[in-house]
């Protein structure tokens, strides 16, 4: 009898089991610990629903390339750094900062340098214990060779991907917030120093202005945690200055029936409304400066 | 004995029947299979599983921000060839209905965006006559 109950609770025990190799929970607790924070006071849907709005920092990188701007890897982070981010907080968002640079690295076919973020990924991954949704051996396979870009940046988007979903559903969505804040930040940095040296790139001035829409989403995410965690709160401390120069931004939206045409089976729409950024240039100065001064910051 | 017996069938009987329930939609794999399908040029940004619980579930949403000057490619994958009634339809940050995949008569297994205004985006799945109300779909962009 009894070890047929037995056999039943196994049973179920494995049946129960997810598909992917789940860190232990042993070294999943420890890696948490340290970000444990009460429930935020709003639904975790309406939290994954504002987090997935938020940009891939890819079409910041395909958009610099596409407009002929040089690679320049002296405005990433530096790979080496990953032994100054001492708690998970720190670690998560310098993680989104790595997979930006990764991105840019990557769209720019700069293989060796991609190699670099890839390992830095790794470890910080690794000490968050998420490093398991992380295909290294894949990616770096892919890496070496430039004919694999379109697998390789897939490869990379989607475990991104993964790595956001299971933090989501773990319930440690402030860490999946913390990882796309730093991932924003450093295309939003990337994007205002590019911007600096192409003063008459009215596109990338106006990809700049048009932030503020992400800047808003950020900010009230990081507000659902800010009274339950010290951590959340101060980072959205750090970013309120940014916040407020992006408050002076103006988008004005005019709204046009879109029209379509179906080409070799596929539908295609063309937008005929307008967005419109209205912005100063002293405001666009401002908005750059609180960008290099957090990013600083958070980077050591 | 019996009551252990009783005990463990139920549990079994719910647990095979959970099983058998995701065995029916396999939507996050047809969603990460629909990669092939993007266009040529355009690059991966999510994959949305359309799971309609066998009809349980009439409407599914994502969103995401679209950027003026971008192409966005929306593609819907099924097990079969054609759409399977699983309706693609876009809708704006005010919620007017921009487009949908469901014209000219047919449903289109894809539709493609040129943004002219960035702004929030909602992409919905709904299902008009779906055998299987289980689907995949992607969504790519390209400048």
């Amino acid at each position: 009898m009894r070890k047929f109950s037995l056999s039943a609770i196994l049973l179920v025990s494995l049946w129960a089991c997810e598909t992917h190799q789940a860190p232990s929970a042993e070294a999943y607790q420890a890696a948490l610990d340290s970000t444990r924070v009460a429930k935020p006071e709003i639904s975790q849907e309406v939290i994954t629903d504002i987090l997935q709005q938020i940009p891939s920092p890819l079409e910041i990188s395909v958009l610099l390339k596409e407009s002929g701007t040089a690679y320049n890897q002296a405005m990433l982070n530096d790979p080496q750094k990953t032994s100054v981010y001492n708690t998970n907080y720190e670690k998560a968002i310098n993680l989104g900062i790595y997979g930006t640079d990764l991105g840019y690295t990557n769209i720019y076919e700069q293989n060796q340098d991609a190699i670099f973020y890839l390992n830095s990924i790794k470890e910080l991954a690794d000490e968050l214990s998420i490093g398991q949704f992380f295909d290294f051996g894949t990616i770096k396979r892919l890496a070496t060779n430039s004919s694999n870009l379109d697998s390789l940046l897939y490869l990379t988007t989607k475990n991104f991907n993964n790595i956001n979903a299971f933090l989501q559903d773990q319930k440690r969505s402030n860490l999946s917030i913390l990882i796309l804040t730093g991932g924003w930040l450093e295309a939003l940095h990337i994007t205002c120093q590019v911007a600096e040296k192409n003063p008459n790139n009215k596109v990338l001035i106006e990809r700049i202005g048009e932030q503020k829409m992400i800047m808003d989403n950020i900010m009230l995410l990081l507000s659902f945690y800010s009274e339950s965690n010290s951590s959340m709160a101060a980072y959205m401390k750090e970013l309120q200055p940014l916040a407020d120069a992006f408050g002076k931004v103006e988008i004005v939206h005019t709204y046009a029936e879109p029209t379509f045409v179906e080409v070799d089976g596929m539908l295609v729409v063309q937008d005929n409304s307008t967005s419109e950024v209205i912005m100063s240039p002293e405001n666009l100065k401002e908005i750059a400066s609180h960008t290099q001064s957090i990013r600083k910051n958070i980077i050591k | 004995m019996k009551k252990v017996f009783v005990t463990f069938s139920f549990l079994a009987f719910f647990l095979f029947a959970g099983n058998v329930a995701n065995a029916q939609c396999s939507a996050s794999e047809l969603a990460d299979n629909c990669i092939t399908q993007l266009g040529d040029g355009f690059n991966f940004v999510k994959s949305f599983p359309v799971d309609g619980e066998g009809g349980g579930k009439n409407k599914i949403e994502y969103s995401y921000v679209f950027a003026k000057g971008t192409e966005y490619s929306i593609n819907l994958c099924t097990d079969g060839d054609t759409a399977d009634g699983i309706v693609v339809s876009l809708y704006d940050s005010n919620r007017r209905k921009l487009t949908t995949n469901a014209a000219n008569g047919k449903i289109f297994k894809g539709l493609r965006y040129n943004c002219n205004s960035t702004g929030i985006y909602y992409i919905t799945f709904t299902f008009d006559g779906s055998s299987t109300h289980c689907g995949g779909s992607v969504l790519g962009f390209k400048r």
